[in-house]
């Protein structure tokens, strides 16, 4: 597993594309839209608005890297490379692990450089540093863990494009990353319990703000780690149809 | 020896192999031929446990994990493009369980193998066709496998890459290796197998040893151009028909033929240009086994 690890660290590293989506675009998008949200207001509401946003769109671009993995997922079967690993003594529980815990590591490194960022250029408070580190492991396991599954279920990298589109941007909206999610209407408000988005962006809130309890942080890790297991368990189950496509 | 027994395979409703059944000796190298959509490729997959959703028995010799007694090349070219073909041997020794000095002993070994060992750390990408052929071979010998199996392994080379290919397996086989070599090209296997199967449309038609099969299938034949052409009273040693700018006369008895020939062509002025014997090969036993030629099927 080790080998697969490696390779895909290496791989991604020469991946320019890669660093386009997970940084430049969100950082582009996180100053563009503080700059029209925080015009002519108050600096009370001006550091409300930028809590918000940081978190807001890297929790939202954090679904971006399901792009990439389907991409990944699809060039190793097309070009034989999953046959070929399958010809191996090596398991497909470990194949899988060995693609997947490089992004996870990945979207980690994103949402750590994203927070200083926010930081860095707009102040924005940390009051509970270790609380938001294990929330960002977790949310990199959980959006990693649903590319894992989306990249085993479509056939194209189309398919797996729109697919993201609809977590990503469709997520993002019900989950009240754009629009503060008091002023969404109820029944939006409960969809929105449904999504990991909804209970990353609160919890990052909140332990930005130093005001996240044990309880809601247990609360939020459960339910995270409960979607990334089932994208995981998803992948498994699909690995042998996969397999059945895949050339070589 | 390995042991396929009544190995069968849907896909859906569709059989794409009927109750195969082999037995390769060790040591040897088998050839597997047939046309594209013979089923080929899904036996060796079968074989090299990429598929393992299939009905019959598969035995490869001494009870240890198939996979690492199973060196596999597949079709298509395998490999890290933006890595050096020591990375990619490395990546496939790590798979199997090399690791450390013998990892690297063993990568560069493979490397000289496969003569690459001046491009050690070129990357994939700038290899040319061959080149990468014969790293994709490499990838699957870090392990020192027993049993090879190789689909395909010359597709689009050049005739110099493809002997080299050609001689690293005749190595292969003197180090004791088995190879199951699978092409339709019959001019390939029947260079390199020792034995042959034929298969098409998912069942084996014949196997048996290459030199067999030829002696009792394939019908010699003698090439004759003259000035003038061959009177009818030839046909009585076989099936005379137009060939090039010549005439085939095909016979079961070719010395007798070509000394008529010869005495025919002598009485008349040595108008006699070109006389030879024309060998019997795999694809005409082929023929004679399944009475098609050979058909490139869209699958």
């Amino acid at each position: 597993m080790g080998a697969i690890v490696t390779l895909e660290i290496k791989k991604n590293l020469q991946d320019r594309g890669l660093l386009f989506w997970m940084l430049i675009l969100p950082i582009i998008f996180t100053v563009l839209f503080i700059a029209v949200f925080t015009s002519g207001v108050d600096e009370s509401a001006r550091q409300q608005i930028i809590t918000s946003i940081v978190p807001g769109y890297t929790v939202m671009f954090v679904f971006f890297i399901m792009i990439s993995m389907v991409s990944t997922f699809l060039k190793d079967r097309d070009l034989g490379m999953t046959a070929r690993i399958a010809s191996t003594p090596i398991s497909p529980y470990f194949y899988l692990l060995g693609k997947w815990i490089p992004y996870i590591f990945i979207v980690w490194v994103q949402i750590i450089i994203l927070f200083l960022f926010g930081k860095l250029v707009y102040q924005i408070p940390l009051a509970q540093p270790i609380f938001l580190l294990v929330l960002s492991v977790i949310l990199a396991f959980t959006s990693t863990g649903l590319g894992l599954a989306l990249a085993l279920l479509v056939k194209t990298d189309n398919m797996g494009l729109a697919i993201t589109q609809i977590i990503g941007l469709g997520g993002a909206l019900l989950s009240g990353l754009w629009i503060p999610i008091d002023m969404m209407p109820d029944f939006l408000q409960t969809i929105a319990h449904f999504l990991p988005q909804y209970w990353a962006h609160q919890a990052f809130q909140d332990a930005m703000n130093g005001t996240l309890m044990f309880k809601e942080l247990f609360q939020t890790l459960l339910i995270l780690f409960a979607f990334g297991s089932i994208g995981f368990i998803i992948a498994t189950v699909r690995y042998p149809y996969f397999l059945k496509r895949a050339r070589g | 020896m390995i042991t396929i027994t009544n190995v069968t395979k849907f896909y859906g409703k569709k059989e794409a192999l009927k109750q195969i059944s082999l037995s390769i000796s060790e040591g040897s190298c088998f050839g597997l031929v047939g046309p594209n959509g013979a089923g080929k490729s899904t036996l060796l997959k079968i074989i090299a446990s990429i598929i393992q959703d299939y009905h019959g028995n598969i035995q490869v010799t001494n009870g240890r994990n198939r996979k690492e007694e199973i060196g596999y090349v597949p079709q298509e070219i395998c490999l890290e493009q933006t890595l050096s073909a020591y990375s990619n041997l490395c990546f496939f020794g790590k798979l199997y369980g090399l690791k450390g000095k013998t990892l690297q002993h063993r990568a560069t070994e493979v490397l000289h193998q496969i003569g690459l060992a001046d491009r050690v750390k070129d990357k994939v990408l700038h290899f040319s066709g061959g080149m990468k052929r014969r790293l994709n071979i490499g990838c699957a010998l870090m392990h020192q496998p027993k049993l090879i199996i190789m689909d395909e392994p010359t597709v689009g080379i050049d005739p110099q890459s493809r002997r080299y290919i050609f001689e690293m397996i005749r190595r292969l086989q003197q180090k004791g290796c088995t190879i199951i070599y699978a092409s339709h090209y019959m001019e390939e296997v029947e260079q390199l197998c020792d034995e042959v199967a034929f298969m098409d449309h998912g069942k084996t038609i014949h196997y048996g040893k290459t030199g067999d099969l030829l002696q009792q299938y394939a019908v010699p034949a003698i090439f004759v151009k003259g000035t003038i052409p061959l009177p009818k009273e030839m046909e009585r040693f076989g099936e005379v028909s137009p060939h090039k700018d010549g005439y085939l006369l095909t016979t079961k008895t070719p010395l007798s033929a070509m000394e008529e020939v010869l005495m025919f062509y002598k009485i008349r002025d040595n108008g006699l240009e070109r006389l030879e014997l024309v060998r019997p090969r795999l694809e005409d036993v082929f023929f004679t086994v399944t009475g098609n030629k050979l058909r490139d099927e869209i699958i």
